[in-house]
C-alpha cells in the first residue's frame, strides 16, 4: 500500500465495503476451516463413533498413539516416501529447470515444458491406474523391458520392499514438473549480469552453476522443500490406487491410516488424535527446516 | 533469458577472434549433448501417456500385447463409444456430475476470493490482519485434520451423499484469497486515489476498475480450482455413496475393480476421458497456470 493510500483517512464507507466484500469468504472459512480445526482438537479428548453421543475420553486417545504399532509403521512409510519423493523431486526439478532455462529454439522449450508439466495437472488417481498397468508383475510393460535386458521380473506393487518405491516412483514421475516450474521461476530471478561477469572471468558452465545458480536458487529451494515435504507427508491417492497400502501395511501412508480409522472404523476421536499428531509433526518439520535454513539459504 | 544469452555473446566478441569460433563450436556441441538427458526425461514423462492414448484406440484383445506399441496402430473409437454408452455404468452422468460440481465451485471461488482478495489487499478495516493471519496459518493445516469434523458437520446438515458436501467446503478458499490478494496488491495505488477523487465508491473501484485488471490472476485461480475439484478423489470417496452421485475419477477407480483387468482398453478410454479437461486447460491457459505458481509457489 502506498503512502498516499495510508494517509487517506479511514472512512466508514471503506470499513463497510471491507466487511461486506470479505464476509462470504470469512464466514465460509470460519465454518469449514477454523471451526473444524478447533473441533478436531476437542475430538481428541472424546470417543465418538457417529452413532452414539460422544463420551469424554481424557488422555486415552493420546496415550494410545504411543502404543500403536500400525501407526508407527505408517509413520515410517510416510517418512520414507517423503524422504524419497522430496529429494528426487527437488533434484530432478532443479536439473530440469536448469536444462529448460538454457538457450534453445522456442518450440523445443515449449515441448519440454509441456512434457514435464502436463502430468502435474492430471488426475492423480487416474494416472496411478496407468502406472498400475505399467508396473504389473504379469504382462506389465516395465517388467517386460527388464526381461529384455535379462533381469528377473520385479513385484513392484506386491512386494514389501518395492511397494513404497513404486509409490515414490509414481510421485516423482507425476510431480517433478511442478518443482521444475517453481525452480524455473527462481532461475529467471537471477540477474543475467552475474553470468556475464563470470564469463569475463573465464568461468566454465559447472563453475557458474556451482557458484552463481546454486547459491542464488537457495530461497526457492527452501520454499520448494517445505511445500513438497508437506505434500509428500500427506500422500493418499497415489498409494490408495497403486497398492491400497499393501502388501499388509507395507505402503500404508499416514493419511490412509487416518482414513481407515475415521471412515472405516468410525473412531473419530482416535482419528483426530492421529491427525493432530500429523499436524504437530509437520509443524516441527517446517520449524526445523526454518531453523536449518539459516545455515544454507542465501538471502542477499 | 534472451537478454542473458545475447549479452553473453557480445562479451565473447571482446575476446580474440580465433579462440572465439572454437569456443562457440564447443559450446554448441555441449549444448546439444545437454539436450540428451532432457529428451530422455521427456520420453519417460510422455511414454505412459502415449501408451494410454494408443492402447485406448486399439482393439481390447490387443491391449496386453508385448512389446508395447507407444504409437497408435489403429483408431478404434469403439472403446470410447463403449464406455460412453455402457448400459451398466452411466459414464456421461459421472462426467456431468464432475463438471457440475467443478463449475459451481469455480464460479463461486472467482467471486468470493476476488472480493475477499480485494478487501484484504486494498481496503483497511478493523480485524483484517488478524483474520488474514488466521487464514494463512490454517493453509498449513493438513486436510486430514479438517475432514473428520467436516464429515460430522455434513452428517448433521444432512448433506451426506449429496453434492453439497463437496460444494459447500469449496465455496471459497484461503489459497484463492491469498493468490488474488497478491495480484490486487501489484496494481498501482494511484488507481484508487484517482477513482476516489472522481467520486467512485470502494465497491465500484473493486468491480469496475480493479477486477478487470487482475484477469491473469482470475484465470490462474479458475484453472487451479476447476482442476482441483475435477481431480478431487478424497472428498467423493468420503461423502458419496450412491452410483448416480459419483464423480468421474472415483467412478473410474471403483470400476476397475468391477471390470477387472480384462477390459483394459475400456478403462484406458475412461482415463483418457478423465484427463480431457486437463488437456483443454493446458492448451488454452498454460501461461496463467505457470504464472500463478510462480507468484504464490502453490498449485491450489
Amino acid at each position: 500500500m502506498s503512502i498516499k493510500e495510508r494517509e487517506r483517512s479511514l472512512t466508514r464507507d471503506e470499513i463497510l465495503t471491507g466487511y461486506l466484500l470479505s464476509a462470504p469468504s470469512v464466514l465460509a472459512l470460519l465454518l469449514f476451516m477454523v471451526l473444524p480445526i478447533l473441533a478436531s482438537i476437542a475430538l481428541v479428548f472424546t470417543n465418538y463413533d457417529l452413532l452414539t453421543p460422544p463420551t469424554f475420553a481424557g488422555w486415552d486417545n493420546i496415550t494410545r498413539i504411543f502404543g500403536d504399532k500400525r501407526l508407527g509403521i505408517c509413520y515410517r512409510n510416510s517418512l520414507l516416501i517423503t524422504i524419497g519423493a522430496v529429494s528426487l523431486n527437488n533434484t530432478l526439478g532443479l536439473l530440469l529447470a536448469v536444462g529448460v532455462n538454457r538457450k534453445m529454439p522456442a518450440f523445443l522449450k515449449y515441448f519440454f515444458r509441456t512434457a514435464f508439466f502436463f502430468p502435474v495437472l492430471c488426475t492423480t488417481s487416474s494416472l496411478a491406474m496407468i502406472w498400475g498397468y505399467l508396473l504389473a508383475q504379469d504382462r506389465g510393460i516395465i517388467n517386460w523391458m527388464l526381461g529384455q535386458i535379462g533381469m528377473e521380473p520385479v513385484r513392484f506393487l506386491t512386494s514389501t520392499q518395492w511397494a513404497i518405491r513404486s509409490v515414490v516412483m509414481y510421485d516423482v514421475w507425476k510431480s517433478c514438473g511442478y518443482l521444475m516450474v517453481l525452480y524455473l521461476a527462481g532461475l529467471q530471478g537471477i540477474p543475467p549480469s552475474l553470468y556475464e561477469a563470470a564469463d569475463i572471468d573465464g568461468a566454465n558452465a559447472f563453475q557458474k552453476f556451482r557458484h552463481i545458480t546454486l547459491p542464488l536458487i537457495t530461497p526457492t529451494a527452501f520454499f520448494a522443500l517445505i511445500i513438497s515435504s508437506i505434500g509428500a507427508f500427506q500422500i493418499f491417492d497415489n498409494a490408495y490406487v497403486l497398492t491400497d497400502g499393501g502388501p499388509g501395511d507395507a505402503s500404508r501412508t499416514i493419511a490412509m491410516y487416518i482414513y481407515e480409522m475415521a471412515f472405516k472404523r468410525y473412531e473419530m476421536g482416535y482419528a483426530s488424535a492421529v491427525s493432530m499428531s500429523l499436524l504437530i509433526i509437520l509443524l516441527v518439520l517446517t520449524l526445523l527446516q526454518f531453523l536449518g535454513s539459516r545455515k544454507w539459504v542465501n538471502y542477499d | 533469458m534472451t537478454e542473458q544469452t545475447v549479452s553473453r555473446e557480445s562479451v565473447v566478441h571482446l575476446a580474440p577472434r580465433r579462440r572465439n569460433t572454437g569456443r562457440i563450436w564447443k559450446r554448441r556441441v555441449i549444448g546439444l549433448l545437454l539436450l540428451i538427458p532432457l529428451l530422455i526425461m521427456a520420453f519417460i514423462e510422455i511414454m505412459p501417456i502415449m501408451w494410454m492414448i494408443s492402447t485406448s484406440l486399439r482393439d481390447p484383445s490387443q491391449s496386453f500385447e508385448l512389446p508395447p506399441d507407444f504409437f497408435p496402430t489403429s483408431f478404434k473409437w469403439q472403446n470410447y463409444y463403449a464406455v460412453l454408452t455402457s448400459e451398466k455404468i452411466d459414464f456421461p452422468l459421472f462426467f456431468f456430475n464432475s463438471v457440475k460440481i467443478a463449475l459451481i465451485v469455480t464460479g463461486s471461488q472467482l467471486i468470493t476470493c476476488s472480493a475477499a482478495g480485494f478487501a484484504f489487499g486494498r481496503l483497511r478495516w478493523p480485524g483484517r490482519d488478524v483474520l488474514f493471519t488466521i487464514f494463512l496459518a490454517s493453509m498449513m493445516v493438513p486436510g486430514q485434520v479438517t475432514t473428520v469434523p467436516i464429515f460430522i458437520i455434513m452428517r448433521n446438515l444432512g448433506a451426506m451423499d449429496t453434492h453439497w458436501a463437496l460444494i459447500l467446503p469449496g465455496l471459497t478458499s484461503a489459497f484463492g484469497i491469498f493468490l488474488l490478494r497478491q495480484y490486487f496488491m501489484t496494481l498501482p495505488a494511484e488507481l484508487v486515489d484517482a477513482a476516489r477523487i472522481d467520486g467512485a465508491g470502494f465497491f465500484e473501484i473493486y468491480w469496475r476498475i480493479m477486477l478487470p485488471l487482475v484477469g491473469p490472476g482470475l484465470s490462474a485461480l479458475g484453472v487451479f480450482t476447476f482442476l482441483g475439484s475435477w481431480n478431487n478423489f478424497y472428498g467423493p470417496l468420503l461423502f458419496l455413496k450412491s452410483w448416480d452421485k459419483m464423480t468421474f475419477p472415483i467412478a473410474l477407480v471403483t470400476l476397475t475393480g468391477y471390470m477387472g483387468m480384462g477390459n483394459r482398453a475400456h478403462v484406458l478410454a475412461g482415463v483418457m476421458l478423465s484427463i480431457f479437461p486437463v488437456l483443454l486447460f493446458f492448451l488454452f491457459a498454460q501461461k496463467f497456470v505457470i504464472q500463478g505458481i510462480a507468484l504464490t509457489g502453490i498449485k491450489g
